[in-house]
Protein backbone atom coordinates (compact mmCIF):
# COMPACT_ATOMS: atom_id res chain seq x y z
CA UNK A 1 0.00 0.00 0.00
CA UNK A 2 2.69 2.27 0.61
CA UNK A 3 4.37 1.33 -2.42
CA UNK A 4 1.43 2.64 -4.26
CA UNK A 5 1.16 6.01 -2.88
CA UNK A 6 4.38 6.64 -3.65
CA UNK A 7 3.82 7.36 -7.28
CA UNK A 8 3.92 10.95 -7.09
CA UNK A 9 6.81 10.92 -9.27
CA UNK A 10 5.66 8.83 -11.92
CA UNK A 11 2.34 11.08 -11.79
CA UNK A 12 3.64 14.54 -12.09
CA UNK A 13 6.72 12.71 -15.01
CA UNK A 14 3.99 11.54 -16.64
CA UNK A 15 0.73 14.25 -16.50
CA UNK A 16 3.45 16.81 -17.47
CA UNK A 17 4.22 14.54 -21.02
CA UNK A 18 0.93 13.31 -21.59
CA UNK A 19 -1.47 16.02 -20.82
CA UNK A 20 0.41 19.45 -21.07
CA UNK A 21 -0.25 22.20 -22.46
CA UNK A 22 -0.15 21.28 -26.01
CA UNK A 23 -1.37 17.37 -25.67
CA UNK A 24 -4.25 19.07 -23.90
CA UNK A 25 -5.07 20.38 -27.66
CA UNK A 26 -3.22 18.15 -29.49
CA UNK A 27 -5.24 14.79 -27.48
CA UNK A 28 -8.80 16.84 -28.50
CA UNK A 29 -7.48 17.64 -32.30
CA UNK A 30 -6.91 14.21 -32.58
CA UNK A 31 -10.63 13.04 -31.34
CA UNK A 32 -12.11 16.25 -33.53
CA UNK A 33 -10.27 15.23 -36.75
CA UNK A 34 -9.84 10.92 -36.21
CA UNK A 35 -12.15 10.24 -33.29
CA UNK A 36 -11.60 6.49 -31.92
CA UNK A 37 -9.30 5.12 -34.68
CA UNK A 38 -6.58 6.91 -33.45
CA UNK A 39 -7.20 5.85 -29.86
CA UNK A 40 -4.61 2.95 -30.20
CA UNK A 41 -1.58 5.18 -30.56
CA UNK A 42 -2.20 6.55 -26.87
CA UNK A 43 -1.32 2.60 -25.10
CA UNK A 44 1.59 2.18 -27.89
CA UNK A 45 3.21 5.66 -26.49
CA UNK A 46 2.48 4.90 -22.78
CA UNK A 47 4.17 0.64 -22.67
CA UNK A 48 7.03 2.74 -24.30
CA UNK A 49 7.51 5.11 -21.75
CA UNK A 50 6.89 2.61 -18.99
CA UNK A 51 9.36 0.32 -20.56
CA UNK A 52 12.15 3.11 -20.39
CA UNK A 53 11.37 4.86 -16.82
CA UNK A 54 11.12 1.93 -15.20
CA UNK A 55 14.60 0.74 -16.80
CA UNK A 56 16.07 4.53 -15.94
CA UNK A 57 14.75 4.38 -12.35
CA UNK A 58 16.62 0.90 -12.18
CA UNK A 59 19.67 2.01 -13.29
CA UNK A 60 19.26 4.92 -10.63
CA UNK A 61 18.46 2.52 -7.99
CA UNK A 62 21.42 0.72 -8.89
CA UNK A 63 24.09 2.38 -10.21
CA UNK A 64 22.59 6.30 -9.00
CA UNK A 65 23.54 7.46 -12.45
CA UNK A 66 20.46 9.32 -13.61
CA UNK A 67 19.90 10.17 -17.82
CA UNK A 68 22.21 12.62 -18.55
CA UNK A 69 25.04 11.26 -16.89
CA UNK A 70 24.72 7.95 -19.11
CA UNK A 71 24.42 10.04 -22.09
CA UNK A 72 27.49 11.50 -21.31
CA UNK A 73 29.81 8.81 -20.54
CA UNK A 74 28.12 6.92 -23.31
CA UNK A 75 28.15 9.07 -25.94
CA UNK A 76 31.62 11.24 -25.95
CA UNK A 77 32.07 15.28 -25.60
CA UNK A 78 30.82 16.08 -29.16
CA UNK A 79 27.46 13.78 -29.18
CA UNK A 80 26.41 14.40 -25.67
CA UNK A 81 27.23 18.19 -26.30
CA UNK A 82 24.14 18.21 -29.29
CA UNK A 83 22.23 16.08 -27.50
CA UNK A 84 22.09 18.67 -24.75
CA UNK A 85 21.92 21.21 -26.76
CA UNK A 86 18.86 19.90 -29.19
CA UNK A 87 17.50 18.67 -25.61
CA UNK A 88 18.29 22.41 -24.09
CA UNK A 89 16.45 23.99 -27.11
CA UNK A 90 13.21 22.00 -27.25
CA UNK A 91 12.68 21.57 -23.24
CA UNK A 92 12.92 25.63 -23.04
CA UNK A 93 10.32 26.30 -26.22
CA UNK A 94 8.08 23.39 -24.18
CA UNK A 95 8.76 25.28 -20.99
CA UNK A 96 7.92 28.72 -22.93
CA UNK A 97 4.69 27.20 -24.09
CA UNK A 98 3.48 25.69 -20.59
CA UNK A 99 4.07 29.42 -19.02
CA UNK A 100 2.23 30.94 -21.85
CA UNK A 101 -0.62 28.04 -21.62
CA UNK A 102 -0.76 28.58 -17.44
CA UNK A 103 -1.31 32.56 -18.52
CA UNK A 104 -4.56 31.78 -20.92
CA UNK A 105 -5.75 28.68 -17.69
CA UNK A 106 -5.68 31.77 -15.24
CA UNK A 107 -7.34 34.45 -17.39
CA UNK A 108 -10.34 32.15 -17.94
CA UNK A 109 -10.98 32.71 -14.18
CA UNK A 110 -10.23 36.14 -13.95
CA UNK A 111 -10.09 37.97 -17.10
CA UNK A 112 -7.04 40.91 -17.04
CA UNK A 113 -4.86 40.04 -19.47
CA UNK A 114 -2.88 36.61 -20.75
CA UNK A 115 0.48 38.32 -20.35
CA UNK A 116 0.06 39.81 -16.54
CA UNK A 117 -1.14 36.03 -15.62
CA UNK A 118 2.13 34.59 -17.65
CA UNK A 119 3.89 36.91 -14.97
CA UNK A 120 1.72 35.83 -12.09
CA UNK A 121 2.73 31.99 -13.36
CA UNK A 122 5.99 32.12 -13.68
CA UNK A 123 5.89 34.15 -10.04
CA UNK A 124 4.17 31.61 -8.33
CA UNK A 125 6.67 28.71 -9.98
CA UNK A 126 9.85 29.86 -8.48
CA UNK A 127 8.25 30.64 -5.89
CA UNK A 128 7.13 26.77 -5.74
CA UNK A 129 10.28 25.50 -6.55
CA UNK A 130 12.46 27.67 -4.33
CA UNK A 131 9.92 27.27 -0.52
CA UNK A 132 8.94 23.37 -1.41
CA UNK A 133 10.68 20.31 -0.94
CA UNK A 134 10.82 18.33 -4.10
CA UNK A 135 8.59 15.90 -2.51
CA UNK A 136 6.05 18.54 -2.04
CA UNK A 137 6.47 20.12 -5.56
CA UNK A 138 5.46 16.04 -6.81
CA UNK A 139 2.64 15.42 -4.79
CA UNK A 140 0.35 18.98 -4.95
CA UNK A 141 0.82 19.30 -8.61
CA UNK A 142 1.23 15.51 -9.55
CA UNK A 143 -2.40 14.72 -7.19
CA UNK A 144 -4.09 18.03 -7.75
CA UNK A 145 -3.83 17.19 -11.40
CA UNK A 146 -5.44 14.09 -11.45
CA UNK A 147 -8.60 16.36 -11.11
CA UNK A 148 -8.79 15.94 -14.90
CA UNK A 149 -9.91 12.88 -14.00
CA UNK A 150 -13.01 14.86 -14.81
CA UNK A 151 -12.67 13.84 -18.44
CA UNK A 152 -12.97 10.53 -17.34
CA UNK A 153 -16.21 10.81 -16.10
CA UNK A 154 -17.27 13.00 -19.23
CA UNK A 155 -16.17 10.29 -21.59
CA UNK A 156 -18.48 7.66 -19.78
CA UNK A 157 -21.42 10.46 -19.13
CA UNK A 158 -21.12 11.36 -22.74
CA UNK A 159 -22.26 7.62 -23.98
CA UNK A 160 -19.78 6.65 -26.66
CA UNK A 161 -20.02 4.07 -28.69
CA UNK A 162 -17.75 1.30 -26.66
CA UNK A 163 -18.04 -0.98 -29.49
CA UNK A 164 -16.62 1.71 -31.74
CA UNK A 165 -13.89 2.70 -28.57
CA UNK A 166 -12.91 -1.15 -28.28
CA UNK A 167 -12.17 -0.98 -32.15
CA UNK A 168 -10.19 2.29 -31.57
CA UNK A 169 -7.73 0.50 -30.04
CA UNK A 170 -7.19 -2.16 -32.67
CA UNK A 171 -4.51 -0.23 -34.94
CA UNK A 172 -5.82 -0.26 -38.86
CA UNK A 173 -4.18 0.63 -42.43
CA UNK A 174 -5.20 3.96 -43.28
CA UNK A 175 -4.06 5.86 -46.32
CA UNK A 176 -4.96 9.37 -45.04
CA UNK A 177 -1.86 11.69 -43.84
CA UNK A 178 -3.64 13.25 -41.15
CA UNK A 179 -4.40 10.00 -39.51
CA UNK A 180 -1.09 9.05 -39.10
CA UNK A 181 0.14 12.80 -38.17
CA UNK A 182 -1.69 12.14 -35.22
CA UNK A 183 -0.89 8.50 -34.17
CA UNK A 184 2.78 9.73 -34.62
CA UNK A 185 2.10 12.75 -32.69
CA UNK A 186 -0.17 10.73 -29.75
CA UNK A 187 2.93 8.14 -29.41
CA UNK A 188 5.90 11.00 -29.58
CA UNK A 189 3.93 13.19 -26.86
CA UNK A 190 3.98 10.08 -24.38
CA UNK A 191 7.75 10.13 -25.05
CA UNK A 192 8.80 13.11 -24.57
CA UNK A 193 12.52 13.41 -23.84
CA UNK A 194 12.29 15.92 -20.72
CA UNK A 195 9.77 13.17 -19.23
CA UNK A 196 12.57 10.50 -18.55
CA UNK A 197 15.19 12.86 -18.12
CA UNK A 198 13.05 14.89 -15.00
CA UNK A 199 11.85 11.05 -13.69
CA UNK A 200 15.78 9.51 -13.72
CA UNK A 201 16.85 12.73 -11.69
CA UNK A 202 13.74 12.78 -9.65
CA UNK A 203 14.23 9.22 -8.51
CA UNK A 204 17.91 10.80 -7.69
CA UNK A 205 16.58 13.38 -5.58
CA UNK A 206 14.42 11.15 -3.87
CA UNK A 207 17.39 9.15 -3.14
CA UNK A 208 16.47 5.35 -4.74
CA UNK A 209 18.58 2.54 -4.05
CA UNK A 210 17.47 -1.44 -4.76
CA UNK A 211 15.25 -1.42 -2.02
CA UNK A 212 13.15 1.03 -4.39
CA UNK A 213 12.70 -0.94 -6.85
CA UNK A 214 8.99 -1.74 -6.52
CA UNK A 215 8.29 2.35 -5.78
CA UNK A 216 9.99 2.17 -9.37
CA UNK A 217 8.18 -0.14 -11.29
CA UNK A 218 5.05 1.49 -9.38
CA UNK A 219 6.04 4.72 -10.39
CA UNK A 220 6.36 3.62 -14.50
CA UNK A 221 3.83 1.36 -14.23
CA UNK A 222 0.72 3.31 -12.22
CA UNK A 223 2.18 7.33 -12.92
CA UNK A 224 2.52 6.66 -16.85
CA UNK A 225 -0.72 4.14 -16.80
CA UNK A 226 -2.80 7.22 -15.20
CA UNK A 227 -1.48 9.60 -17.81
CA UNK A 228 -2.05 7.71 -20.55
CA UNK A 229 -5.85 7.18 -19.16
CA UNK A 230 -5.69 11.10 -19.06
CA UNK A 231 -4.83 11.27 -22.48
CA UNK A 232 -7.79 8.36 -23.91
CA UNK A 233 -10.58 9.98 -21.96
CA UNK A 234 -9.61 13.76 -23.87
CA UNK A 235 -9.68 11.57 -26.36
CA UNK A 236 -13.27 9.93 -26.16
CA UNK A 237 -14.88 13.06 -24.98
CA UNK A 238 -13.63 15.11 -27.64
CA UNK A 239 -14.85 12.26 -30.33
CA UNK A 240 -18.24 12.80 -28.46
CA UNK A 241 -18.63 16.66 -28.27
CA UNK A 242 -16.33 18.39 -31.07
CA UNK A 243 -16.52 15.85 -33.71
CA UNK A 244 -20.18 16.28 -35.01
CA UNK A 245 -19.82 19.61 -34.13
CA UNK A 246 -16.98 20.18 -36.31
CA UNK A 247 -14.87 21.72 -33.93
CA UNK A 248 -10.92 21.75 -34.55
CA UNK A 249 -9.55 23.27 -31.25
CA UNK A 250 -7.31 25.64 -31.58
CA UNK A 251 -6.95 26.64 -27.62
CA UNK A 252 -7.02 25.01 -24.68
CA UNK A 253 -10.30 26.54 -23.92
CA UNK A 254 -11.95 24.52 -26.45
CA UNK A 255 -10.42 21.46 -24.64
CA UNK A 256 -12.25 22.74 -21.36
CA UNK A 257 -15.47 23.02 -23.02
CA UNK A 258 -15.82 19.50 -23.53
CA UNK A 259 -15.72 18.91 -19.66
CA UNK A 260 -18.39 21.81 -19.83
CA UNK A 261 -21.27 19.86 -22.03
CA UNK A 262 -21.84 16.99 -19.93
CA UNK A 263 -21.27 18.56 -16.05
CA UNK A 264 -21.98 22.30 -16.65
CA UNK A 265 -19.95 24.75 -14.49
CA UNK A 266 -18.09 22.18 -11.83
CA UNK A 267 -17.47 20.71 -15.05
CA UNK A 268 -15.36 23.79 -16.41
CA UNK A 269 -14.10 24.19 -12.79
CA UNK A 270 -12.51 20.90 -12.56
CA UNK A 271 -10.86 21.34 -15.87
CA UNK A 272 -9.67 24.17 -15.25
CA UNK A 273 -8.12 22.95 -11.76
CA UNK A 274 -6.56 20.19 -13.66
CA UNK A 275 -5.65 21.60 -16.08
CA UNK A 276 -3.63 24.76 -14.23
CA UNK A 277 -1.96 21.86 -11.83
CA UNK A 278 -0.72 19.23 -14.81
CA UNK A 279 0.30 22.37 -16.88
CA UNK A 280 2.25 23.97 -13.58
CA UNK A 281 3.51 19.97 -13.07
CA UNK A 282 4.72 20.67 -16.92
CA UNK A 283 6.44 23.64 -16.40
CA UNK A 284 8.48 22.38 -13.35
CA UNK A 285 9.40 19.28 -15.39
CA UNK A 286 10.60 21.19 -18.33
CA UNK A 287 12.62 23.76 -15.77
CA UNK A 288 14.29 20.78 -13.52
CA UNK A 289 14.98 18.73 -16.92
CA UNK A 290 16.74 21.87 -18.66
CA UNK A 291 18.79 22.81 -15.20
CA UNK A 292 19.31 19.03 -14.64
CA UNK A 293 20.90 17.85 -17.80
CA UNK A 294 22.95 21.34 -18.52
CA UNK A 295 24.37 20.13 -14.35
CA UNK A 296 25.19 16.67 -15.24
CA UNK A 297 26.50 17.82 -18.66
CA UNK A 298 29.28 19.85 -17.01
CA UNK A 299 29.59 17.74 -14.45
CA UNK A 300 27.86 20.48 -11.63
CA UNK A 301 26.77 19.72 -7.83
CA UNK A 302 22.79 19.36 -8.73
CA UNK A 303 19.55 18.86 -7.06
CA UNK A 304 16.36 19.98 -5.06
CA UNK A 305 17.64 17.67 -2.26
CA UNK A 306 20.41 20.45 -1.63
CA UNK A 307 19.47 23.99 -0.28
CA UNK A 308 19.33 26.08 -3.98
CA UNK A 309 21.89 28.69 -2.39
CA UNK A 310 24.51 26.28 -1.91
CA UNK A 311 24.61 25.42 -5.85
CA UNK A 312 25.03 28.86 -7.03
CA UNK A 313 25.64 27.68 -10.38
CA UNK A 314 22.39 24.94 -10.74
CA UNK A 315 19.87 27.28 -9.24
CA UNK A 316 21.21 30.11 -11.32
CA UNK A 317 21.14 27.95 -14.57
CA UNK A 318 17.14 26.91 -13.30
CA UNK A 319 16.42 30.51 -12.76
CA UNK A 320 17.69 31.53 -16.17
CA UNK A 321 15.93 28.73 -17.98
CA UNK A 322 12.56 29.99 -16.75
CA UNK A 323 13.32 33.25 -17.21
CA UNK A 324 14.01 32.83 -20.81
CA UNK A 325 11.04 30.75 -21.07
CA UNK A 326 9.29 34.12 -19.52
CA UNK A 327 10.71 35.92 -22.14
CA UNK A 328 9.46 33.48 -25.69
CA UNK A 329 5.96 33.63 -23.94
CA UNK A 330 5.76 37.41 -23.60
CA UNK A 331 6.19 37.70 -27.33
CA UNK A 332 2.63 36.54 -27.58
CA UNK A 333 3.68 33.63 -29.57
CA UNK A 334 1.10 30.75 -29.22
CA UNK A 335 1.49 28.43 -26.89
CA UNK A 336 -0.12 25.91 -28.38
CA UNK A 337 1.36 26.08 -31.85
CA UNK A 338 5.06 26.42 -30.06
CA UNK A 339 4.44 23.01 -27.85
CA UNK A 340 3.41 21.01 -31.12
CA UNK A 341 6.26 21.99 -32.65
CA UNK A 342 8.28 21.35 -29.95
CA UNK A 343 6.93 17.79 -29.95
CA UNK A 344 7.24 16.55 -33.35
CA UNK A 345 10.81 18.08 -33.84
CA UNK A 346 11.90 16.32 -30.71
CA UNK A 347 10.89 13.21 -32.22
CA UNK A 348 14.72 13.24 -34.39
CA UNK A 349 16.10 13.53 -30.91
CA UNK A 350 14.56 10.56 -28.79
CA UNK A 351 16.91 8.22 -30.41
CA UNK A 352 19.57 10.29 -28.92
CA UNK A 353 17.89 10.12 -25.48
CA UNK A 354 16.70 6.58 -25.30
CA UNK A 355 19.71 4.86 -26.56
CA UNK A 356 22.21 5.11 -23.71
CA UNK A 357 19.25 3.68 -21.33
CA UNK A 358 18.99 1.09 -23.27
CA UNK A 359 22.71 0.19 -23.86
CA UNK A 360 23.52 0.51 -19.84
CA UNK A 361 20.30 -1.02 -18.57
CA UNK A 362 21.21 -4.11 -20.52
CA UNK A 363 25.35 -4.14 -19.21
CA UNK A 364 25.99 -6.44 -16.83
CA UNK A 365 29.19 -5.00 -15.28
CA UNK A 366 26.82 -2.40 -14.49
CA UNK A 367 23.48 -3.84 -13.62
CA UNK A 368 24.85 -6.95 -11.80
CA UNK A 369 21.75 -8.99 -11.36
CA UNK A 370 19.24 -6.30 -12.18
CA UNK A 371 20.61 -6.07 -15.63
CA UNK A 372 17.21 -6.08 -18.29
CA UNK A 373 15.38 -9.51 -18.17
CA UNK A 374 14.31 -10.70 -21.74
CA UNK A 375 11.34 -8.80 -21.91
CA UNK A 376 12.60 -5.72 -20.94
CA UNK A 377 14.80 -5.95 -23.82
CA UNK A 378 12.88 -7.44 -26.28
CA UNK A 379 10.31 -4.94 -25.69
CA UNK A 380 13.43 -1.93 -25.43
CA UNK A 381 14.70 -2.96 -28.80
CA UNK A 382 11.42 -3.07 -30.55
CA UNK A 383 10.78 0.09 -29.01
CA UNK A 384 13.62 1.55 -30.05
CA UNK A 385 13.33 0.79 -33.54
CA UNK A 386 9.63 2.47 -33.69
CA UNK A 387 11.08 5.57 -32.20
CA UNK A 388 13.87 5.56 -35.05
CA UNK A 389 11.07 4.94 -37.38
CA UNK A 390 9.29 7.63 -35.92
CA UNK A 391 12.13 9.66 -36.21
CA UNK A 392 11.85 9.55 -40.19
CA UNK A 393 8.38 10.17 -40.62
CA UNK A 394 7.15 12.88 -38.38
CA UNK A 395 9.26 15.74 -39.90
CA UNK A 396 7.17 14.51 -42.71
CA UNK A 397 3.88 14.18 -41.95
CA UNK A 398 4.19 17.36 -40.64
CA UNK A 399 4.90 18.62 -43.81
CA UNK A 400 2.36 16.70 -46.06
CA UNK A 401 -0.51 17.38 -43.32
CA UNK A 402 -0.01 21.14 -42.66
CA UNK A 403 1.16 20.79 -39.33
CA UNK A 404 -2.19 18.40 -39.30
CA UNK A 405 -4.40 21.03 -40.43
CA UNK B 1 -5.10 31.91 -53.70
CA UNK B 2 -5.73 28.14 -54.68
CA UNK B 3 -8.72 26.32 -54.07
CA UNK B 4 -7.63 24.14 -50.97
CA UNK B 5 -6.42 27.27 -49.48
CA UNK B 6 -9.90 28.83 -49.36
CA UNK B 7 -11.17 25.72 -48.08
CA UNK B 8 -8.97 25.57 -45.45
CA UNK B 9 -10.02 29.23 -44.54
CA UNK B 10 -13.15 28.20 -44.24
CA UNK B 11 -12.82 25.12 -42.28
CA UNK B 12 -11.64 27.38 -40.09
CA UNK B 13 -13.77 29.64 -39.98
CA UNK B 14 -16.53 26.83 -39.80
CA UNK B 15 -15.00 25.52 -36.47
CA UNK B 16 -14.73 28.56 -34.86
CA UNK B 17 -18.18 29.46 -35.37
CA UNK B 18 -19.21 25.80 -34.11
CA UNK B 19 -17.10 26.74 -30.86
CA UNK B 20 -18.54 29.57 -30.51
CA UNK B 21 -22.07 28.57 -30.81
CA UNK B 22 -21.63 25.61 -28.20
CA UNK B 23 -20.50 27.96 -25.73
CA UNK B 24 -23.31 30.29 -26.53
CA UNK B 25 -25.39 27.66 -25.75
CA UNK B 26 -24.30 26.88 -22.05
CA UNK B 27 -24.18 30.59 -22.02
CA UNK B 28 -28.03 30.31 -22.27
CA UNK B 29 -28.55 27.71 -20.22
CA UNK B 30 -26.45 29.86 -17.23
CA UNK B 31 -23.88 26.80 -17.02
CA UNK B 32 -20.41 28.89 -17.49
CA UNK B 33 -18.38 30.91 -15.96
CA UNK B 34 -18.76 34.60 -17.26
CA UNK B 35 -15.21 35.49 -17.21
CA UNK B 36 -14.66 32.23 -19.14
CA UNK B 37 -16.88 32.90 -21.82
CA UNK B 38 -16.05 36.89 -22.43
CA UNK B 39 -12.22 35.02 -22.68
CA UNK B 40 -13.23 32.45 -24.77
CA UNK B 41 -15.27 34.80 -27.15
CA UNK B 42 -12.58 37.40 -27.79
CA UNK B 43 -9.62 34.63 -28.48
CA UNK B 44 -12.09 32.81 -30.99
CA UNK B 45 -13.17 36.52 -32.07
CA UNK B 46 -9.03 37.02 -32.54
CA UNK B 47 -8.98 34.34 -34.84
CA UNK B 48 -11.54 35.33 -37.29
CA UNK B 49 -10.17 38.59 -37.79
CA UNK B 50 -6.88 37.18 -38.65
CA UNK B 51 -8.33 34.77 -40.86
CA UNK B 52 -10.42 37.24 -42.38
CA UNK B 53 -7.43 39.41 -42.92
CA UNK B 54 -5.40 36.47 -44.13
CA UNK B 55 -8.41 35.93 -46.58
CA UNK B 56 -8.33 39.93 -47.61
CA UNK B 57 -4.85 39.88 -48.34
CA UNK B 58 -4.32 36.90 -50.40
CA UNK B 59 -4.73 37.13 -54.44
CA UNK B 60 -7.70 34.96 -56.42
CA UNK B 61 -9.31 34.91 -59.38
CA UNK B 62 -12.95 34.04 -60.99
CA UNK B 63 -14.39 31.20 -58.71
CA UNK B 64 -12.01 31.52 -56.05
CA UNK B 65 -12.37 35.27 -55.90
CA UNK B 66 -16.03 35.60 -55.46
CA UNK B 67 -16.24 32.60 -52.61
CA UNK B 68 -13.16 34.50 -50.75
CA UNK B 69 -15.40 37.91 -51.13
CA UNK B 70 -18.04 36.11 -49.13
CA UNK B 71 -15.52 34.67 -46.80
CA UNK B 72 -14.29 37.82 -45.52
CA UNK B 73 -18.32 38.78 -45.21
CA UNK B 74 -18.85 35.69 -43.60
CA UNK B 75 -16.05 36.29 -41.06
CA UNK B 76 -16.96 39.73 -40.00
CA UNK B 77 -20.87 38.26 -39.86
CA UNK B 78 -18.88 35.39 -36.89
CA UNK B 79 -16.70 38.12 -35.56
CA UNK B 80 -19.81 40.34 -34.57
CA UNK B 81 -21.59 37.14 -33.13
CA UNK B 82 -18.77 36.13 -30.71
CA UNK B 83 -18.92 39.95 -29.79
CA UNK B 84 -22.13 39.51 -28.30
CA UNK B 85 -21.28 36.63 -26.03
CA UNK B 86 -18.33 38.40 -25.27
CA UNK B 87 -20.17 41.88 -24.50
CA UNK B 88 -23.11 40.48 -22.10
CA UNK B 89 -20.87 36.74 -21.14
CA UNK B 90 -24.08 36.53 -18.39
CA UNK B 91 -26.59 37.28 -20.45
CA UNK B 92 -28.98 34.25 -21.57
CA UNK B 93 -30.93 35.57 -24.25
CA UNK B 94 -27.66 36.91 -26.13
CA UNK B 95 -26.42 33.52 -25.52
CA UNK B 96 -29.49 32.41 -27.08
CA UNK B 97 -29.27 34.91 -29.63
CA UNK B 98 -25.71 34.43 -30.50
CA UNK B 99 -25.65 30.92 -30.23
CA UNK B 100 -28.53 30.43 -32.87
CA UNK B 101 -26.54 33.10 -35.34
CA UNK B 102 -23.33 31.12 -34.97
CA UNK B 103 -25.24 27.80 -35.93
CA UNK B 104 -26.69 29.62 -39.22
CA UNK B 105 -23.30 31.11 -39.92
CA UNK B 106 -21.52 27.59 -39.60
CA UNK B 107 -23.90 26.08 -41.68
CA UNK B 108 -22.86 28.68 -44.47
CA UNK B 109 -19.73 28.33 -44.00
CA UNK B 110 -19.89 24.49 -44.90
CA UNK B 111 -22.06 25.64 -47.84
CA UNK B 112 -19.85 27.98 -49.04
CA UNK B 113 -16.68 25.34 -49.12
CA UNK B 114 -18.91 22.64 -50.61
CA UNK B 115 -16.97 21.72 -53.88
CA UNK B 116 -13.83 23.49 -53.30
Amino acid sequence: MKTLLNIALGVIAAIGGFVDIGDLVFNAQAGSKVGYPALWAVPVGVVGIMVFSEMSGRIVAVARKPNFVLVKERYGPRLSTFTLIASLVLTVLTLAAELGGLGFVLNYFFDVSVGFFVLVAVLAIAAAIYFLPFGGIERIFGYLGLALFVYFAASIKLHPDWGAVGNGFVPEAHGAAIYWYFVVGLIAAALMPYEIYFYSSGAVEEGWDEHDLKVNRANAFLGFGLGGLLAVSILIASTQVLKPAGISPGSVGTTALVAEVPFGELGLLLAFVGILFAVGGATIDTAFSAAYNLAQHQGWKWGKRFRLLDEPRFALSLAGFLLAGFAIAQTGVDPIELTEYAVIFSIPVLPLTYLPILLVGGDREVMGRHVNGPLSRVLGWAYFALICLLALAAPVLFLVTNGGS
Amino acid sequence: MRPEELARSIKSLESSAADGALMAREVARDRTKATFARAHARELGEDVDHEAEKLNDADANGEVAARKAAAVELAGAISQALGQIQTAPSSESEGRSAGDALTRLGDRASRLSAGL
